[in-house]
């Protein structure tokens, strides 16, 4: 039976050009699986799901006026955005038609917009979990990089909160902008060189990143005793930065592609059938897939695609993700997920070398991220 | 009760330091409505224009050193300064108190809220002005009674002065000199100094 708000159509903000392409083109294919899989289903509200595409080329004037487009055009909602930047420039566009956001990748925090749903990590559900890791693994001494805009800054400065709480030491802290030179790469690994000993905690992202990866490996640093650690730099980037450079590297995410629950195997099959057997998925990727599946079960639930009711309905269902089972948090609308730490081994795949027990609670606004609330609900496993 | 004179927010002189987006223009078309004389600078400059009453000033990391050296290098009194921030996490929020803003205007710009943060600014600015120069005042007065209560000390061991004695004797002196009664003090000080030929801490 078809209904009269049907059909639902999303609107795609994922660029396939620029310096975020090769995580963004990922995630973009994470999202055409879950329409792939709900129209397989029979669709939503008993018409084909549809798409409206775009490629705002990791611009965020573009990602602006791509979303202004998408929504005049009379789309139901809009999923994507990697950088801080380009999700600042699209929701305002977003808020002035009420209409809804999903964003799928992890940040600094601090935000809440009504009509946005996050559910890449928030920092107290990676960056704590790497800091004991980290602490308890590799040299006491760090070393921060990052691309020049918010999120860098921001996951730097609650890093140094964590690792000064656990009694290690931040001996230099730089930035390069978005798009890198050699020269600036270069000139970073001999400040890293000059430092001595330090484990690398890195926010450099995009295509510097995987310039400044390879740059690290071909600098010789033994990554056993001194790795570079991200909450960034997953299985789309190393890949792209080759075995060599990858190796020894960690990174905290919600989810990684080698996880073995039953979700995870259909999900990672599945992904791998339509885009390629060799495709890497991360967990920018995952939440991109579970944001359009969770949409399509608010959907079904409230028959149709007001923003109110599909606020309502979110929060009110759990979702099986290969991550684990998450829901979105009726108060400030960022996602339970499952923080873990990986660890690149000799295959380039990453291992995980620590997990939680049970989805932790979003919690963007923490601001002291070690405050003894915050480690009793972490010992409590969540609440 | 206090009361807002339009004619002294027109008479305002602001800069509004900040990239020409969509966000600079509605400050700069808000301020056009309001009738002050505005400035647009971007990106800042080695200094400020003499006589600035108010900056906007849009917050970056990548040019905080150059915002930051630009306003201290205003003329005093110091602008009121508004911060206009697209964040709201505490790595920004650190580079608003940084740069010592009053009041803050977030992203995306909107024409209501100019106006009240240009008055609210304002305000808090001069009343932090006025706190200073009251401040500076009481604090040369306190230095002022050390000074006295030593020459009064003087006074009372080398002549056996009563407390009200010595400090009436210097007020005489002070008045027949046409000076104040601090300065007489210090006099007295000095002059102790020099005849016992050993310097005394105030």
């Amino acid at each position: 039976m078809a209904s009269s708000k049907a059909p639902v159509t999303i609107g795609f903000l994922y660029s396939r050009t620029g310096v975020t392409s090769v995580i963004e083109v990922a995630q973009r294919q994470g999202a055409l699986l879950a329409v792939q899989e709900i129209n397989a289903e029979g669709g939503l509200l008993g018409e084909e799901l549809r798409v409206a595409d775009s490629n705002p080329q990791s611009n965020p004037h573009l990602f602006k006026s791509e979303a202004a487009r998408l929504l005049d055009d009379g789309v139901d909602a809009l999923f994507g955005c990697y950088m801080s930047s380009t999700r600042k420039a699209v929701l305002p566009e977003v808020e002035a038609r009420q209409s809804l956001l999903f964003y799928p990748t992890l940040y600094e925090g601090f935000e809440y917009v009504e009509g946005c749903i996050y559910s890449g990590a928030a920092p107290n559900q990676n960056a704590r979990m790497l800091a004991d890791y980290l602490v308890e693994t590799y040299e006491p001494r760090y070393f921060f990089v990052g691309s020049n805009y918010i999120f860098p800054y921001e996951s730097n400065r609650i890093m140094r909160d964590l690792l000064s709480n656990r009694g290690a030491e931040v001996v230099d802290e730089v930035y390069i902008p978005l798009s890198s030179t050699r020269e600036e790469i270069d000139r970073v690994i001999d400040r890293i060189r000059a430092a001595g000993p330090v484990t690398v905690f890195s926010n450099v992202v995009g295509q510097g990143a995987v310039d400044f990866y390879r740059a690290y490996d071909a600098a010789g640093f033994d990554r056993t005793v001194r790795p570079i650690a991200s909450l960034t730099f997953g299985e789309p980037e190393s890949l792209a930065a080759g075995l060599d450079a990858s190796v020894g590297n960690v990174k905290a995410a919600p989810y990684f592609s080698v996880l073995r629950t039953p979700a995870n195997a259909r999900f990672v099959a599945a992904y791998r059938a339509l885009f390629g057997p060799d495709q890497p998925i991360s967990a920018e990727v995952e939440a991109a897939y579970i944001q359009v599946r969770m949409f399509a079960e608010a959907v079904r639930r409230v028959d149709g695609t007001s923003r109110r009711d599909l606020l309502k309905a979110l929060p009110t269902f759990s979702f099986e993700a290969p991550q684990g089972p998450v829901r979105v948090d009726a108060v400030n609308h960022h996602t339970y997920l499952w923080p873990r730490v990986g660890l690149v081994d000799g295959k380039g795949e990453f291992e995980v070398v620590r997990e939680t027990s049970a989805p932790e609670a979003p919690e963007p606004y923490l601001v002291e991220h070690d405050d003894p609330v915050s480690f009793a609900k972490a010992k409590g496993g969540g609440r | 009760m206090a009361r807002i004179r339009l004619k002294d927010l027109r008479s305002l002189s602001v800069a509004v330091v900040h990239p020409p987006d969509a966000n600079g223009q509605t400050i700069l078309d808000q301020l056009g409505r309001i009738g002050c004389r505005t400035d647009h600078i971007w990106p800042p400059e080695k200094g400020l224009a003499s006589k600035v009453d108010v900056v906007f000033a849009g917050v970056f990391f990548d040019s905080q050193e150059q915002m930051k050296a630009m306003l201290r290098r205003a003329e005093k009194p110091a602008p009121a300064i508004i911060a206009v921030i697209d964040y709201e996490n505490p790595a920004m929020l650190e580079l608003v108190l940084e740069l010592g803003a009053v009041a803050v205007t977030s992203k995306p710009v909107r024409s209501f809220g100019i106006m009240t943060n240009m008055v609210v600014a304002r305000d808090c600015q001069q009343r932090q002005i006025d706190l200073q120069q009251k401040m500076a005042k009481l604090e040369k007065k306190l230095a002022g009674q050390k000074i006295i209560a030593k020459a009064k000390s003087i006074l009372m061991e080398m002549h056996g002065f009563s407390e009200a004695a010595a400090f009436e004797t210097i007020r005489k002196q002070a008045m027949s000199k046409r000076t104040s009664i601090e300065d007489m003090a210090q006099a007295i000080i000095n002059a102790n100094e020099l005849l016992s030929g050993k310097p005394v801490d105030v």
